[in-house]
């Protein structure tokens, strides 16, 4: 079967709804700002919904990661477009359980989205075409034309990918960063990956301040990025220093710590304790996974 | 609950608490920082631990802590050696803080950073949670327990690293340029806060003013040895000592014009003829500068009676950060041509947004007028070829291999021709001191060198208004002369943000006084330095340092 689009108004459609998101970004921030009571901070930060209370925040950390692992697992496997997106829903169930503000996941998938939206275009154009599948011809652009099963396959993925992202909110945001890297670390993730992640996580704003301030010291004595060897240059003086630095800092960090008594460990108090409800928890997600799994695989829908 | 270090045995009486003998050190570069130190600290001692930079300062206070071991010599805790167990029970009772209190904070919230060192010392939860709450009060940081460190502002930051030093209930409390980058209010928290320490108290600073008071014996340290150790009274007073190990601070002292004939009791030396040390490009010696003595401004336009055309002008311009964080509000502001304005203000009073307005890098809303001209968004990112900025750390201003090509970095983005950025490269250079450092490494510079060359960086590219924040910050006081000097001489419409009120006192002739965002005062410097009512205004709590000596002199 062929359908017939039209390019045009469909590119305007699209050109509106772009539009009209950054005006009610823009708006949104500006009511912000006038609304902004001195915010004692900025920038958001990995765990700051983490003091809530949800069944997620009540579970106990390592059966959660666990279990959620095993489960985003088995929603890769799906292939069918009903069960994915069946699969979506019960990731927003989830986030909405988990009490978690809507604009941390939103903000996560608007960070996926221009791989996403880039890979919707390409692989509808560039799939191969399958005998009997619907065709697409963007008039007038006769030249143009969308593989239907193209199309299915490239939702597919972003279905499952929006699925599993959203997810990562209600297994990452409901509990201390610090807990989550030790329930990690009771799962046997080396214990030197884990400070490394919650080192990195405090320092990651401090590189990220010097690299903008260095990058602002530079404009200010005129560079702008041109494709020239000059450019090159300077942004390979400008890596090779911030490298330098933070090679210091991390010396310098390293002193800080033993100097308080550090010896290879992070102190911690906390303590993991399944509850039979924890375990009932995890049980809930991995047979949830399987059955839709199965559900997909015996194509029921 | 820091008045008396609680937890930790005392040496016997008698014993002192470090003996340090012969102590010498080089790092695998080649650097010898220490070499044959001798000292001996006993409980509740307080040093003043001095000497220009690169002097051994830090090298040292690490063997104190078991960070460095001795390559040669011996360090003596409580009368043993530190090696393996007793290096563990040391950091245990010797707490440092660091220069930079983004190296001390290395957890994701101040709680956890200030429990690590109690935790470690293997307290009980509800004793670790006691100590928390009392070290976090004591710096006026409770109500931030559960903030990330890098939501906090620098000051903070500051009071949360010694608030996670002091949790540990030091005995030996050591601290590394303790005020740096501080307003005067936190300055005098910090000094409060020190003073109610009992135990034995190491202080690294360039700030011999902070010192007094605070210590009260000094040891001076130069190149790597201990070249005086005797009591505080005695440091400041002999500047002739001090002006020989680059800590003359004194320059920062002068008479109130009352008539006190020891307000500079000692002439300074004068340069010998043919010594180079007149300074370059026109630019005198830092000693000439001293002797030329304190205002060395130009006349006050405010004075001048004719009115200058305004260079830069804002109107009624306000920004506000992503995060909503109003930083200026409708602020109003005219720079003249040759005007040397001093920006004032509490930490996150609006003072570095309103230079990065000026700069043009923060868009706000609102009028920029630039010779009289107004500027489109277009306009204002061009304002760099006019506004030229030394930032605080010279660090974020260098990232090339050369002092050379981080001089002409700048000129070659003008699209100068070779020889004129040469040119440019070699004026700037001997402006600031810095001839015949073409091809050194602006990575391996003193902090000092390091500033000059950032203010080199900014005058090749001859700008019309020059931005300084914060240029005292990590220099030690013979690096201050210098600077003074090279600023003092230069003919440039100048801003400076500051809290060194000395500074002001001599660069500048007019203060405009933020808080908050907004502009509360603009008036003479003379004026602003008469105004006793700004601390009751605005808790700026400034204490004008350029006092006539007398107070020192008579409490000798």
């Amino acid at each position: 079967m062929i359908i017939h689009l039209p390019f045009f108004p469909l590119l305007a459609l699209a050109a509106l709804t772009g539009a009209a998101a950054l005006q009610l970004r823009r708006r949104r921030r500006q009511n912000g700002q006038a609304d902004a009571q001195e915010p004692d901070w900025s920038a958001p930060v990995l765990d700051e919904a983490a003091d809530r209370d949800s069944p997620f925040h009540r579970w106990d950390a390592r059966l959660k990661i666990a279990s959620l692992f095993i489960y985003c697992f088995l929603v890769v496997s799906l292939q069918t477009l009903t069960w994915a997106a069946a699969a979506l829903a019960i990731s927003i169930a989830a986030v909405m359980a988990s009490r978690i503000p809507w604009s941390r996941p939103l903000r996560r998938l608007a960070a996926m989205s221009g791989f996403l939206t880039m890979f919707l275009i390409v692989v509808p154009l560039t799939a191969p075409a399958v005998p009997g599948e619907t065709l697409i011809v963007l008039d007038p652009f006769s030249s143009l034309i969308l593989h239907g099963e193209g199309l299915r396959l490239a939702t597919l993925v972003v279905v499952k990918a929006c699925a599993i992202a959203l997810l990562m909110e209600p297994l990452l945001a409901t509990a201390p960063l610090a807990v989550t890297l030790q329930a990690l670390a009771a799962l046997r993730l080396p214990n030197a990956i884990c400070q490394m992640i919650l080192l990195a996580h405090r320092y990651i704003h401090v590189l990220g301040h010097e690299a903008r301030r260095m990058q602002r010291s530079m404009r200010l004595r005129g560079f702008a990025p041109r494709t020239d060897l000059a450019t090159l240059r300077a942004y390979g003086n400008f890596l090779g220093m911030l490298f330098v630095r933070s090679f210091d800092r991390t010396q310098r960090v390293f002193e800080a710590m033993q100097s308080r008594g550090y010896r290879g460990a992070f102190p911690t108090w906390t303590t993991f304790a399944a509850t039979p409800a924890d375990w009932a928890k995890g049980a809930f997600w991995i047979i949830m996974g399987i059955i839709l799994l199965t559900m997909d695989r015996l194509n029921l829908c | 609950m820091h008045d008396v270090p609680a937890g930790h045995p005392l040496p016997p009486r008698g014993l002192p608490l470090f003996q340090i003998r012969d102590l010498a050190f080089a790092y695998p570069d080649g650097t010898q920082a220490l070499r044959g130190v001798d000292l001996t600290i006993h409980h509740a001692d307080r040093i003043a631990l001095v000497g220009h930079n690169g002097s051994g300062k830090t090298t040292l206070i690490k063997h104190l802590n078991g960070l460095l071991h001795p390559q040669h010599g011996t360090v003596l805790y409580k009368g043993e050696p530190v090696s393996g167990d007793n290096a563990d029970q040391l950091r245990q009772e010797v707490g440092i803080l660091f220069q930079d209190p983004d190296d001390q904070l290395f957890c994701n919230t101040v709680y956890e950073d200030v429990a690590f060192g109690p935790m470690n010392q293997g307290l009980p939860q509800p004793l670790v949670d006691e100590r928390v709450q009392e070290a976090l009060l004591a710096v006026d940081l409770a109500d931030h327990a559960y903030k990330p460190p890098h939501n906090l502002s620098y000051g903070q930051r500051k009071r949360a690293a010694l608030a996670a030093v002091l949790a540990m209930n030091p005995l030996v409390l050591v601290l590394d340029e303790p005020t740096a980058n501080l307003d005067p209010r936190q300055v005098r928290q910090f000094a409060r806060l020190l003073e109610r320490f009992a135990g034995t108290l190491i202080c690294i600073t360039h700030d011999i003013l902070f010192l007094q008071g605070l210590c009260d014996r000094a040891v001076v340290l130069v190149q790597g040895r201990v070249h005086h150790d005797y009591a505080f009274a005695d440091l400041v007073a002999h500047p002739a000592s001090l002006r020989e190990h680059g800590l003359d601070f004194s320059f920062r002292l002068s008479c109130c014009g009352d008539g006190h004939h020891h307000a500079n009791p000692e002439p300074r030396p004068q340069p010998a003829p043919g010594s180079g040390a007149t300074g370059h490009g026109g630019v005198p010696s830092s000693a000439e500068a001293a002797s030329s003595r304190i205002k060395i401004r130009p006349g006050s336009s405010a004075e001048g009676g004719t009115e200058k055309k305004a260079l830069i002008e804002l109107r009624r311009c306000s920004y506000a950060y992503p995060d909503g964080t109003r930083a200026l509000r409708e602020v109003s502001l005219a720079v003249r041509h040759g005007d040397r304005l001093a920006l004032i203000g509490e930490n996150g009073a609006g003072k570095s947004t309103l230079a990065g307005v000026l700069l043009g890098t923060l868009a706000a809303d609102g009028e920029i007028l630039f010779a009289g001209q107004q500027l489109d968004a277009r306009a204002r990112r061009r304002l760099w070829r006019k506004v030229g900025i030394v930032f605080q750390d010279a660090a974020d201003q260098l990232f090339c291999p050369t002092c050379w090509e981080e001089v002409a970095f700048g000129p070659q983005r003008l699209g100068l021709d070779r020889q004129e950025v040469d040119k440019r490269v070699r004026e700037a250079l001997a402006t600031v001191q810095l001839s015949g450092y073409e091809q050194r490494v602006p990575l391996n510079m003193s902090g000092g060198e390091r500033k000059r060359l950032a203010i080199a960086a900014v005058l090749a590219m001859q700008p019309e208004l020059l931005i300084l924040d914060e240029p005292t910050a990590g220099l030690d006081p013979r690096g201050e002369e210098l600077l003074l000097a090279i600023l003092g001489h230069l003919p440039l419409t100048m801003i400076l943000i500051t809290h060194d009120l000395f500074f002001i006192n001599a660069l500048t002739e007019r203060t405009v006084v933020m808080h908050r965002g907004r502009i509360l005062r603009d008036y003479r410097t003379d004026d602003f330095l008469a105004d006793d009512h700004l601390e009751e205004a605005i808790g700026l709590g400034y204490v004008y340092r350029n006092e006539c000596r007398r107070p020192a002199v008579s409490a000798r």
